[in-house]
């Protein structure tokens, strides 16, 4: 090989190298099977922000809270999207991941009912027959919620369902209630008629935790800082412009999976109910509480879970966009 | 009219099904009529893009590529279990044991090993699948007339000579067996892989329509995928006949 060759191919290999730098790779970590509140990664995707922020984000279907941080702690996800809860208590058991932004502000977990049951506060639960996935989030996070009403954990029966299977359970009467995200009364209207349908949101009687949040994991936070400052900076402008266009959202959605427009428009809707609280108005989509966070790792010691170290080693908010989005709703 | 008695019997069973979903009221979000889910597949909806001729090619190429990659490796396991008794009993617990795996509370583990898509899919309907060809097969090498062997002793063959001229031949029609049994659970395990591992294929459309009580795509998708079986189990009973047209004593058809 001459000292040409040997010069072109270094130049060649130095050209690719910088091709690549100016695109970051990001494979991103879902929570669950698509619903509406997906719709702003596809919406940026669509209208080309990622691209231009120098992002290629690879978006995979979760299985989730627990699956999205394994898949996290592993690095096979860059960023990924999980129950606050969950990655707190992945972290005290040493996983090395951390909340790097807030989705729902308002805690969405919420219990349906049939009207005509007599249910008309979280403390009538007291004997009755509750339907919910073995590994859902609103079981996680019973206990404490039971607590916080005045009720003992065990005052419910459990019945453990197929996530799939929660508006049949109701609409059926195998239980006297659903535990589901509130987001998913659209879909539960069509197992029970939307006037017979009971909802008490857990949040409306003192709920304080933190819901779907971002995290990332502490190596691609030293590594990619700002490929992470840039995808939040994409993904809260997507949430600004998602929650205020929801029908071309959907529609922006519905390109990329088989969905119903008119289901997803109804849950998309709800899901913007969980945004519109004074935190968003005033500091913007993703505004990380300290003193939230703190109640959301009470919940995970109230569990038993022994928390080491300090609140802010669980979380980061350094990286959400500035100027914030704040939300005018 | 010898081919004309199952489409009608189809035919008869979808009328019933649309009749009763009438007559009692029945809900959509429980079953919807198979006219409605007859609608969903073939003409455009206002409300939704199923795009099933990209979710049926991904569908198809995952049946294909598990049922090729189940077949060869399961055939080859066999022999190689019946080469060397050895082998044998040292991995038959294994194999059994692969087998009895719950494969959907595997599967989450899988995906965390090997990613996304395409590659999963084809490792879970393997794994659901294989089974099937492994124990057929080999059956069909063992069970082998004595004085064949006793003949080929006395004449000298090769271990390789007694397989490739009486073991295997004479396993073909439990390989077949094994082979139509796999053809089915092919099916099945690339359905259970889309529901784990994929955002595309009928899988993917029947529990994203799941989780929305969308239910007419759910039937529509469970009708495609039931055809693919039984086209696939056509195929490979077609392949059966022609390949050993003398294993099959006449009158049954299967």
């Amino acid at each position: 090989m001459n000292r040409r060759m040997v010069a072109a191919l270094v130049f060649a290999a130095a050209m690719t190298a910088g091709a690549f730098a100016q695109t970051t790779k990001i494979n991103f970590q879902l929570n669950w099977k698509i619903s509406g509140d997906h719709a702003p990664y596809y919406v940026a995707m669509e209208k080309g922000w990622f691209k231009d922020a120098g992002l290629d984000v690879n978006v995979m279907i979760g299985q989730g809270s627990g699956f999205t941080v394994q898949m996290v702690d592993t690095g096979k996800a860059d960023i990924g999207i999980s129950d606050a809860p969950v990655p707190i208590e992945g972290r005290a058991k040493g996983a090395n991941i951390k909340i790097v932004g807030i989705i729902f502000d308002k805690h969405p977990n919420c219990m349906f009912f049939w009207k005509d049951s007599g249910i008309t506060k979280p403390q009538d639960l007291k004997g009755k027959t509750v339907a919910v996935p073995a590994s859902d989030g609103h079981k996680v996070m019973w206990p404490a919620f039971a607590q916080l009403i005045g009720l003992n954990p065990d005052d419910v029966k459990f019945v453990n369902i197929e996530p799939t299977a929660k508006p049949a359970a109701l609409g059926t009467r195998k239980a006297d209630v659903v535990f589901e995200l509130y987001t998913g009364k659209p879909f539960m209207e069509k197992a029970v008629p939307a006037d017979k349908l009971g909802a008490i949101i857990w949040a409306d009687y003192g709920f304080n935790a933190y819901a779907h949040s971002y995290i990332a994991s502490d190596s691609f936070i030293a590594s990619n800082p700002e490929a992470l400052r840039k995808f939040l900076q994409v993904v809260y402008r997507a949430w600004d412009y998602t929650l205020n266009n929801i029908p071309e959202a959907i529609s922006i959605l519905s390109k990329y999976h088989p969905i119903n427009r008119d289901d997803f428009v109804a849950n998309l809707t709800s899901v913007r109910e969980f945004f519109k609280t004074d935190r968003y108005r005033n500091f913007g989509i993703g505004y990380i509480d300290p003193a939230r966070m703190n109640d959301t790792i009470n919940i995970v010691k109230e569990k038993g879970i022994e928390i080491k170290g300090v609140p802010r080693d669980y979380y980061n908010p350094d990286f959400l966009p500035n100027p914030p989005f704040k939300f005018n709703f | 009219m010898k081919y004309l008695k199952t489409p009608l019997v189809i035919f008869v069973l979808l009328v019933i099904w649309q009749t009763a979903v009438i007559l009692f009221k029945i809900p959509e979000y429980i079953l919807p009529t198979p006219v409605s889910a007859l609608e969903h597949l073939f003409l455009p909806q206002p409300d939704a893009d199923y795009n099933w001729v990209m979710h049926i090619k991904a569908t198809l190429l995952e049946i294909v590529l598990a049922f090729a990659v189940t077949s060869v490796a399961g055939i080859s396991i066999a022999i190689l279990l019946a080469w060397s008794d050895a082998i044998r009993r040292a991995s038959m617990p294994l194999f059994v044991f692969i087998n009895s795996l719950p494969i959907i509370a595997v599967a989450p583990l899988l995906l965390l090993w090997s990613g996304y898509g395409l590659k999963t899919n084809i490792i879970i309907a393997f794994l659901i699948s294989f089974f099937p060809v492994v124990i057929n097969t080999g059956t069909g090498l063992a069970s082998i007339e004595e004085e064949l062997l006793d003949l080929v002793k006395y004449l000298h063959g090769t271990k390789l000579q007694v397989f490739m001229k009486l073991r295997i031949p004479n396993s073909l029609p439990f390989i077949f067996t094994g082979l139509k049994i796999c053809s089915t659970m092919c099916v099945v395990g690339a359905i259970v892989g889309e529901f784990i591992a994929s955002d595309r294929g009928l899988g993917y459309i029947i529990i994203n329509s799941q989780y929305t009580m969308d239910s007419p795509p759910i039937y529509a998708g469970l009708m495609l995928v039931s055809l693919f079986g039984v086209a696939l189990f056509g195929l490979v009973s077609l392949a059966e006949r022609l390949c050993i047209p003398w294993a099959r004593p006449a009158g049954q058809e299967l």
